[in-house]
């Protein structure tokens, strides 16, 4: 089963971080993202540019509307996500755990989607 | 330019589908399919689709926070929010006016949001 870790974090802490802190953090991510690698089963991931260059769509009676910035003002901004193959929930919660955010932000953990069997 | 499509659907929307048996869920699968690879078609004319991801509904999420040095795991998604993320597509494209018109053919911009979000380059990171 695929399992979508969404990484939620304050971008105003992020922008705060000294040079040295964001490579800190930059070099946890990056030895979690090896050890998943290794693990097998890291299908997915991204890290996004912050919110404020998200653009939002919306089709309504056939006009499309664009709005700037994402389509939920959140606490905590969505700075990107990993996709595992993971045999349960608790294995994909325990990589949700070692996620540096979920110390002082949060981690969403979505199963994919499963189509009744015919 | 890598662009992340994060797939949002209207909160009625997502409780609609609580109700369904799972005969009607299955055919609600079912009658999607063809809409959605028509439009993946067409939207392959503005750009590469390099992943994606169908979600199951918020309510089989969990989310993980730290709170005074533990990592609480509590039911549900990070945020209640009115349109809630459903999955993702992540494209390449030439500009971010490709990206909204990829956007503006994916079924849920009708009734929910597609948010696109640039992706941070190699180059970019320390």
């Amino acid at each position: 089963m695929q399992y979508l870790l969404l990484i939620y974090g304050s971008e105003e802490r992020w922008e705060a971080l000294t040079p040295e802190e964001e490579r800190a953090v930059y070099a946890r991510y990056g030895e979690l993202e090896r050890e998943l690698a290794a693990r097998g089963g890291l299908t997915g991931g991204a890290e996004l540019r912050p919110a404020a260059t998200a653009t939002t769509v919306r089709v309504r009676d056939g006009e499309t509307l664009v709005t700037d910035g994402p389509f939920a003002e959140t606490r905590e901004q969505l700075g990107g996500f990993f996709q595992v193959e993971c045999e349960s929930l608790e294995e994909a919660l325990e990589i949700a755990r070692r996620i540096p955010a979920a110390e002082d932000g949060a981690v969403e953990v979505r199963p994919q989607h499963v189509r009744a069997a015919p | 330019m890598k662009y992340l499509l994060l797939l949002t659907n209207d909160a009625d929307e997502i409780a609609s589908w609580e109700h369904l048996t799972p005969e009607e869920a299955r055919r609600a699968d079912e009658e999607s399919e063809p809409v959605w690879n028509a439009a993946i078609a067409r939207m392959s004319e503005r750009g590469r689709l390099l992943g994606g991801l169908e979600l199951a509904p918020p309510s089989a999420a969990k989310t993980v926070r730290g709170r005074g040095g533990e990592l609480l795991v509590t039911d549900g998604p990070y945020a209640e929010t009115r349109e809630q993320l459903g999955g993702y597509f992540l494209v390449e494209c030439e500009s971010l006016d490709d990206a909204i018109a990829m956007a503006e053919l994916v079924p849920v911009a009708r009734t929910g949001a597609v948010e696109i979000r640039p992706l941070v380059t190699e180059e970019e990171r320390p």
